[in-house]
């Protein structure tokens, strides 16, 4: 391919798409904020977990490495079991990804109506998530659009790590008043840790994330995500966006083709980011979201497993794709994280195929 | 003992406690049904196990999702906690379909999936060795030689965890290269699984049955064929 010339960094890339304008080529923002950026660098996937300074710095050495926008963010997805009074292990051996909790804060639903809100400053990962966050604060790099990726969960999923995702399906069915109990709890903890993060780092250089992988179409009905998801991420987002943010990234992991109807109910901001699993085509996701710019859509297991002409092709397909069936703007993502022991050979294919393809002019 | 009417209706009301998650119906139409004479034997196949059949029927059309059919499970493990000591003093054995060994590999906990298709698996008339969840690597290998199942069936939710399947299959088939070996697990797809060199890719908990069987029909002719 013919070598072409930048005419942006990729924070002023990203900066264009949320004015809504063109930028010289797609953004690679490559959702590599954990495993991956602490085993290139050479050391643990634990260490994306808890230790801030070299989570830190290995995400920002791997995004300099491969040319990637560099947006520092530190969470995991079994977020609430610890920080509601539980207790996780840290991801060790050969083939653990995250942290995973090992004891549930609830156990019946007695513990339901006694649980409260943690105290937002020194719950679970919260205190090691907030040295992370300083860290980033202290300098916006060329490629970086957003020092601060400011942290929550959906409440489902937060509920789902404090019960257990078994309890809270059947509490979904058998006992709804106790699910929304639970769930208005996770809620208003988000809300907790929006504050927190807005009165430690305020507006600028912050981006609100969130994100939800449990309520997904491998596991609840659209009904029952319209009855037990929507109404919490409406609140959530409302509140955030009360608060002066203009724009939140929020990841719909997994099958969320049959909730896309509830989904685009929600406000993102001016626009919105919004990141897809492979399960949603981009085409899908421009339809839902004209107005807001998409990400996502390559499957990670191809990254991990395929060989790389294989990843380039699929790249391709997904920046061609994105270019033109994403009217609100479009950056290229893998479709969840970007696995930890992915081939350096692949993830440099998925790379060269957006600097080959990515190109407006 | 129950006319052929009643032990219809009884049946039925078994069927569609499961069905509909009635847990408390479901052991009230097991004790019926024992109170009436019907075969607790006859009972648990017909009544609640097609009525879980049905349920993982609804889950494949997507009627039903992971909350029903947890639901459903429970009404059936119920109707079965009334329905089994009378099957076990009868003496009366189920003919066994076929035996899986069942596991979450290692450095994995997410079991949900894993423990729907153990359900299904034990309604369809298998004998099922769960393992668990994060199951060091050796003990499929263990498990597969000391209870000769001719299955066994890996589960991984996380792109780090399905890299242990080839690990297991590699060992799975040094001992025994004639095993069948299913994955199934959020991460994984058809082309994944043959990649790992396994036998058989199941989607959802409610296609594993099906695929099992798949493989053990290949796995008989060839035998034949010998």
């Amino acid at each position: 391919m013919m070598e072409r010339k930048e005419t942006m960094t990729d924070r002023e890339r990203v900066e264009a798409i949320l004015q809504r304008k063109k930028p010289d080529r797609v953004p690679i923002w490559p959702f590599a904020f954990a495993g991956f950026a602490t085993v290139y660098t050479g050391t643990s996937i634990a260490d994306a977990y808890n230790k801030p300074k070299v989570a830190y710095e290995a995400q920002k050495k791997t995004c300099e490495d491969f040319g990637w926008v560099f947006t520092p963010m530190f969470g995991y997805a079994a977020y609430g079991g610890w920080e509601f009074g539980g207790e996780i292990k840290w991801p060790s051996g050969e083939f653990a990804q995250a942290p995973t909790v090992t004891r549930h804060p609830v156990e019946t639903e007695e513990d339901v109506w006694k649980l409260q809100k943690p105290e937002v400053s020194t719950a679970g990962i919260i205190p090691l998530m907030t040295d992370f966050y300083k860290i980033a604060a202290n300098e916006q790099l060329d490629n970086e659009p957003f020092n601060v990726l400011a942290w929550s969960l959906g409440a489902f999923n937060t509920a789902g790590m404090i019960a257990s995702v078994d309890k809270m399906c059947k509490w979904v069915i058998k006992k709804p008043d106790v699910a929304h109990r639970l769930l208005s709890l996770a809620a208003d903890h988000s809300i907790d840790l929006t504050d927190h993060w807005h009165t430690l780092f305020g507006v600028k250089g912050v981006l609100p994330f969130t994100g939800e992988a449990v309520a997904t179409g491998q596991i609840i009905s659209a009904k029952q995500f319209e009855d037990f998801v929507l109404p919490y991420f409406m609140k959530v987002h409302g509140y955030i966006l009360s608060l002066g943010y203009e724009h939140i990234y929020c990841h719909q992991c997994g099958e969320q083709n049959a909730n896309l109807e509830h989904w685009a109910k929600i406000p993102y901001g001016k626009p919105g980011i919004i990141s897809i699993g492979h399960e949603v085509e981009l085409e899908t996701a421009g339809r839902y979201y004209p107005n807001d710019v998409i990400m996502g859509n390559l499957e990670p297991a191809i990254i991990q497993n395929q060989t790389p002409d294989e990843v380039y092709e699929a790249t391709k397909k997904n920046v061609l794709d994105g270019m033109t069936k994403c009217p609100g703007g479009y950056v290229f993502s893998p479709g969840c994280e970007l696995p930890p022991m992915a081939p350096v050979e692949n993830v440099k294919a998925m790379s060269q195929a957006v600097a080959d393809y990515g190109w407006y002019d | 003992m129950a006319t052929e009417e009643r032990t219809k209706e009884i049946l039925k009301g078994l069927h569609d406690s499961v069905y509909e998650f009635e847990e408390d119906d479901a052991v009230k139409w097991a004790k019926t049904a024992l109170e009436e004479g019907v075969d607790p034997f006859v009972a648990t196949m017909e009544g609640i196990a097609e009525g879980m059949i049905a349920a993982g029927e609804a889950y494949n059309e997507k009627k039903y999702f992971v909350p029903e059919l947890l639901m459903c499970a429970d009404a059936l493990y119920a109707g079965l906690d009334i329905l089994k000591p009378a099957i076990e003093a009868s003496g009366r054995q189920a003919e066994v379909k076929g035996s899986i060994v069942l596991g979450v590999v290692e450095g994995d906990v997410h079991d949900i999936g894993k423990n729907l298709v153990k359900m299904m698996f034990e309604v369809a008339g298998w004998t099922v060795y769960d393992l668990g969840k994060d199951v060091p690597l050796d003990k499929f290998v263990e498990e597969q030689i000391k209870t000769d199942a001719e299955v066994v069936g890996l589960s991984a939710l996380m792109t780090t965890s399905m890299l242990a399947m080839p690990v297991v299959i590699e060992k799975l088939r040094a001992k025994n290269p004639k095993v069948r070996i299913l994955l199934g697990g959020a991460p994984v797809n058809p082309e994944v699984a043959e990649k790992y060199g396994a036998d058989g890719y199941a989607k959802t908990a409610g296609t594993a049955v099906d695929e099992a069987i798949n493989l053990l029909k290949v796995l008989k002719e060839e035998e034949l064929g010998e």
